[in-house]
């Protein structure tokens, strides 16, 4: 497949992890990941990325945990604070595959700012992170194996309910 | 500096138990200045970092106590010193790193140079520039440090203070404290697995009701309800240190049966909150064994003004409250392994992560309650006040049962002491 095409379908793929974030289509955004044994999904403080300190923000390791973390929001487990957000995703580079490694997956960088509406219709910037994936293209259909999202703006802003 | 408005009758405490509390404490600009004259540089001991953190000659950390900014480091004959992040020649930070390594500290402005007890070591052209200039021959340098803090250290927490008046440290945290340290941080050496940090638009001092009051905990944190963190019906209690600022609270692990299902069901009824059928796709993280063979499913030590040591079931922390003006507090949490932990109860620590800090499945909403508060108070009547009187009114004292606000009086009694607050004459009769 030309760099180009695959470009553009990891542009379209990162638009639409996103927009089923915004739009809470919770089921939709669990669908998006490989339901294999190591499917990972972590929230990452750039300060303990930089002192090599494992401790993840939020850290779900298989992909029941990915479903869990959306299913306490649907069921009302959780109290938190229910704005609109709206994540702006940006820079998109698909990495080149590693030699040897599997064929069909590879790495993908981009950037991310989260705005935050509040019912009054307040707004203001909530979170500034990158994302760092490994998606793998199964038949025509990209699904992602391994997602950190590291985080800038570590000194959250009263809680972290929604995924990234 | 402007000076601080008198104190009025609206700022006085009614109840001699302190089973009312002004919600001025939580908004007034005035209250929150005296807080860091007679609290953050009172008599109290502040904590600063922990030991391991400094493990080399050199290394440094950058903290908050109140509002002033504080450098702790580890000099070269091993001591821990602690003082103010402002250079005594223009007041210039000297750092903004919040961790590093150095022989010794230069402001970037002048190039000033300070030891890493803070004492000032070089001034710039002191003797001038080819003959001319220089500082005047009555200027001495050992009358120039930075403003320094006294340090101890106990079961590897790094305290200091600003205070000559400051009971020595043991006294200060009180036995039960001591027991608890010793507990979580002594009989393992901890390691740092990573920092998390959650900044609440609430007042610093929500954070130390919340610490303190069992009564919420299978309340508003449905999740520990529904797996079994926290019930109603679980054994426990609290334990006050002699002048009753520091709080020790425990539950204690306890089959959930029938009986306790049902009274969890009545408390619930008609909130729309309770839900017996949760269920987890992969309940691995609630699955982690207790390394601690003691019971304990939760134990929280709360220290006077800013200090936390928790355990929430297999998590072990240290959270740390770093105000940021009446309506905003940083809660910075230090996460914690041991030593001695296998690879897979790293695993597991890296796991349970998830019921803390600002994505804790427990402690995000946490960060939510206080938010409410701080929403809900923000233009009260002038007198109007909170209602604490959940677990008994009247002495504040030790108890064997979780739901109760007495801790949370024990912390007001203290804090209306130290601050000098007008109240009721008998106010001291309560401890």
């Amino acid at each position: 497949m030309s760099d180009w095409l695959l470009q553009a379908r990891v542009q379209a793929f990162m638009v639409e992890y996103a927009a089923c974030l915004d739009e809470e289509r919770f089921d939709d955004w669990v669908a998006l990941f490989d339901p294999i044994d190591d499917c990972t999904y972590e929230v990452l403080s750039r300060e303990n990325r930089d002192l090599g300190l494992p401790a993840p923000i939020m850290g779900c390791y298989s992909h029941g945990m990915v479903c869990d973390r959306v299913a306490m929001l649907v069921k009302g487990v959780l109290t938190y604070r229910h704005n609109h957000l709206l994540r702006q995703v940006s820079n998109v580079r698909v990495l080149p595959a590693a030699a040897g490694g599997q064929a069909q997956a590879f790495g993908v960088r981009a950037g991310l700012v989260v705005y935050q509406s509040d019912p009054e219709g307040v707004s203001s910037l909530y979170m500034v992170a990158r994302y760092e994936a490994s998606l793998a293209d199964l038949h025509g259909k990209l699904l992602i194996q391994r997602m950190a999202v590291v985080v800038d703006s570590f000194g959250i802003d009263t809680m972290l309910a929604v995924p990234l | 500096m402007r000076k601080l408005r008198p104190e009025t009758a609206d700022d006085a405490w009614p109840r001699a138990d302190f089973s009312r509390v002004p919600y001025s404490v939580f908004t007034d600009y005035d209250i929150y200045r005296r807080e860091n004259q007679r609290i953050f540089r009172g008599p109290v001991w502040n904590y600063l970092c922990m030991e391991i953190e400094l493990p080399a000659a050199g290394d440094f950390v950058t903290t908050w106590v109140g509002e002033t900014h504080v450098i702790a480091a580890r000099n070269a004959a091993g001591a821990v010193h602690a003082f103010e992040n402002s250079c005594a020649h223009r007041g210039a930070r000297l750092t903004s790193a919040v961790r590093g390594n150095a022989p010794h500290l230069t402001c970037p402005y002048h190039l000033w140079t300070y030891t890493l007890e803070g004492d000032l070591q070089g001034v710039t052209f002191q003797r001038g520039v080819g003959g001319k200039g220089g500082m005047p021959a009555t200027f001495q340098k050992n009358e120039h440090g930075l403003n320094q803090m006294r340090v101890a250290i106990l079961g590897g927490l790094v305290f200091g203070t600003f205070s000559d008046a400051t009971a020595p440290l043991e006294d200060f945290l009180g036995p039960h404290s001591i027991a608890q340290i010793e507990r979580l941080l002594v009989q393992r050496k901890p390691k740092v697995l990573g920092y998390l940090r959650q900044r609440i638009p609430g007042n610093w001092k929500l954070y130390n009701e919340n610490v303190r009051d069992p009564y919420h905990g299978s309340l508003l944190h449905q999740f520990q309800v529904s797996f079994g963190l926290q019930q109603p019906t679980m054994r426990g209690g609290i334990k006050l240190d002699s002048d009753l600022k520091n709080t020790w609270n425990h539950s204690i692990v306890t089959e959930q049966d029938a009986a306790s299902q049902k009274i969890v069901a009545e408390a619930y009824a008609g909130t729309g909150k309770f839900n017996p059928d949760l269920k987890m796709a992969d309940p691995a993280l609630t699955r982690v064994p207790l390394d601690l063979g003691d019971n304990y499913k939760t134990t929280i030590l709360s220290m006077f003004p800013t200090l936390v040591v928790a355990q929430v079931d297999n998590t072990y922390a240290i959270r740390h409250l770093r105000p940021k003006g009446p309506d905003l507090v940083e809660l910075h949490i230090t996460y914690l392994g041991f030593e001695s932990d296998t690879p897979q109860q790293t695993r597991d620590k890296l796991l349970t992560v998830n019921f803390i800090g600002p994505a804790g499945y427990i402690s995000l909403e946490d960060g939510e309650a206080l938010r409410l508060v701080q929403e809900g108070i923000r233009h009260r009547r002038p007198g109007d006040h909170e209602v604490l009187e959940m677990g008994g009114v009247g002495p504040i004292v030790d108890t064997d049962y979780l739901s109760q606000e007495i801790s949370i009086r024990g912390f007001w009694s203290f804090y209306h002491r130290v601050m000098g607050l007008p109240g009721p004459a008998d106010a001291e009769a309560a401890a």
